[in-house]
């Protein structure tokens, strides 16, 4: 589903802050992205999600080489995946209901439909008395759920987000967290970037470790597989 | 409760069909100024239009009925100034007048009367002129026939034999320099609406650039959520076209109330010279087009430059 073959990320003339990535994310996979600050992660991201184009390497998103895609075919792949940003990225002139609301208006949903699900997802994450609410007005906790709600209302085939348990309390981020795992089960690839340990301890999903610019995959059932090796 | 809810949500523009811009184009900075800038523009716009009407009405006007005409001219003066016997004026009247009659070039000729010498000269002694006063010429209106092409020195050399104070005006000198005249303001009424034109398109470019600029990030993020560069260029175009629209009209009203004004001022000052204000329908359809054709202007002005702007973006 997502391929990158030898991927290499600088920004202008400076040093290789991503080199030679090779990883591919099947349909309906899992995985946590972590590693140490300064280590590449937003910048991964960011290929992921075509902020960035790569300055070397093969990207293959959905089956289909991003490097010969037009601009229309880019937008198109982007309306498959949800980001969730380390910086929410909110618009704040516009209330948390058309925060939420403005993939499925880009998308051109009838106004109905966009009303309903708005309205369901914003009290699922607790927000329902907030949604004429302008987001700069809002506590961090309250602006991460608006955009972990803008992030999956689509129900993206591939969800990536950037420390979306940063500012939130433990129940609340656990709560999201099944929300990831629920969108996961119904077929979503996804994506976290954490440092959050609790998490990592609780969901086993494999781990793309990245250090340095170079990425290492620890996949959770050969983790599981070489504690049950060392048992028996 | 749901009318309250609902009320609510209508004030909040986010009622189905009635939401407001994505980007935050309507508290830009400079709108504004970009208002203003366009209802001045509109309005001198309407001023430039309705001056290139009134000139052609007034070159229309001017040659109107002159082409394949002469007038043969009978003066009331000798050369040396002495004033010639009206007796004699109308015999030499008469006489030009059969040799005119005798040309195969000519359609018909008519002494002019003194009702006619006074709408002749009203354009630039007015309706109410006071003709009694003047020593008259005698006046032989010409019409030549349309295929032919009248041989005017031998006309000339055939009239001197009846005197040679008698001259003949084909107009042709002073309808070139009156042509050529109108033709230059006109001209200069092009000018200034090509200009007004530029400045619009460079004034809409300068601020939708602008807005580009401030509101980078969150053109990136609707890009990032899967926007098409058709959408965002949608917004701005929209946007543009519509702060246009409302700006256009209300120049354009403003420069028809002026234009309104100077036609009430011109038509009472009584100067038959002056060229006639009054506008036909043809030039108010095309004045009330005006700020619609500025609409399309700035919105393609609009679409251009964020089309442009975005193909720089990721």
């Amino acid at each position: 589903m997502i391929k990158f073959e030898h991927v290499g990320l600088r920004y202008g003339i400076g040093p290789e802050v991503l080199s030679d990535i090779d990883f591919t994310l099947e349909q309906g996979s899992f995985h946590f992205l972590t590693g140490p600050s300064g280590a590449g992660k937003t910048s991964l991201m960011s290929l992921m999600y075509l902020g960035r184009k790569p300055t070397r390497g093969l990207v293959t998103m959905f089956g289909q080489d991003i490097g010969q895609m037009n601009r229309d075919q880019l937008a198109g792949i982007r309306q498959r995946i949800g980001v969730v940003f380390q910086d929410f990225r909110l618009l704040d002139h516009l209330s948390a209901f058309d925060n939420v609301a403005l993939p499925l208006r880009i998308q051109g949903k009838p106004e109905k439909e966009i009303r309903n699900n708005v309205n369901e997802l914003l009290e699922w994450v607790g927000l329902g008395d907030h949604k004429h609410v302008l987001p700069n007005t809002m506590s961090g906790g309250q602006q991460q759920r608006i955009a972990i709600a803008r992030a999956v209302i689509t129900r993206p085939r591939l969800l990536l987000a950037d420390e979306p348990t940063g500012n939130l309390d433990d129940e609340i981020g656990f709560r999201l967290m099944n929300l990831f795992d629920q969108l996961n089960r119904m077929g979503t690839t996804v994506v976290i970037a954490t440092h959050n340990t609790q998490i990592l301890q609780k969901f086993k999903h494999s781990k793309m470790i990245l250090d340095s610019g170079t990425l290492r995959i620890e996949d959770a059932k050969s983790k599981i597989m070489k504690k049950l090796e060392g048992v028996f | 409760m749901l009318d309250i809810f609902k009320k609510g949500e209508k004030l909040l523009g986010i009622q189905s069909g009635k939401r407001r811009y994505d980007l935050p184009l309507d508290r830009a900075e400079g709108n504004g100024f970009l208002k203003a800038l366009i209802l001045m523009m509109t309005l001198l716009g309407v001023m430039a239009f309705a001056a290139y009407f009134v000139l052609s009405a007034m070159a229309d006007r001017w040659t109107s009925g002159l082409e394949n005409k002469a007038t043969v001219e009978i003066p009331a003066h000798t050369v040396d100034g002495d004033p010639v016997e009206s007796n004699q004026i109308t015999a030499f009247t008469q006489s030009a007048l059969l040799v005119l009659k005798n040309n195969i070039a000519v359609q018909d000729a008519a002494i002019m009367q003194k009702d006619d010498i006074q709408k002749l000269v009203s354009p630039w002694l007015g309706d109410n002129a006071n003709l009694n006063d003047i020593p008259l010429p005698g006046l032989i209106s010409v019409s030549f026939k349309d295929s032919a092409q009248p041989d005017i020195p031998a006309i000339e050399k055939e009239l001197h034999e009846i005197s040679s104070l008698i001259r003949i005006d084909t107009h042709q000198s002073w309808l070139h320099d009156v042509l050529r005249f109108t033709g230059a303001l006109k001209f200069g009424s092009v000018l200034l609406l090509s200009i007004i034109g530029m400045i619009t398109i460079s004034a809409v470019a300068g601020a939708v650039k602008s807005r580009i600029a401030v509101h980078k990030d969150e053109v990136e993020l609707l890009h990032l959520i899967g926007a098409t560069d058709h959408y965002i260029t949608g917004q701005f175009q929209k946007h543009t076209a519509f702060m246009t629209l409302q700006s256009a009209g209300a120049g354009t009203l403003a420069g028809l109330i002026a234009l309104f004004l100077i036609g009430k001022i011109a038509g009472s000052m009584d100067m038959a010279l002056l060229p006639d204000f009054s506008m036909h329908t043809g030039h108010h359809i095309t004045l009330l087009l005006l700020p619609l054709f500025i609409t399309g202007l700035s919105a393609f002005t609009a679409r251009i430059t964020v089309l442009h702007a975005l193909r720089r973006m990721p």
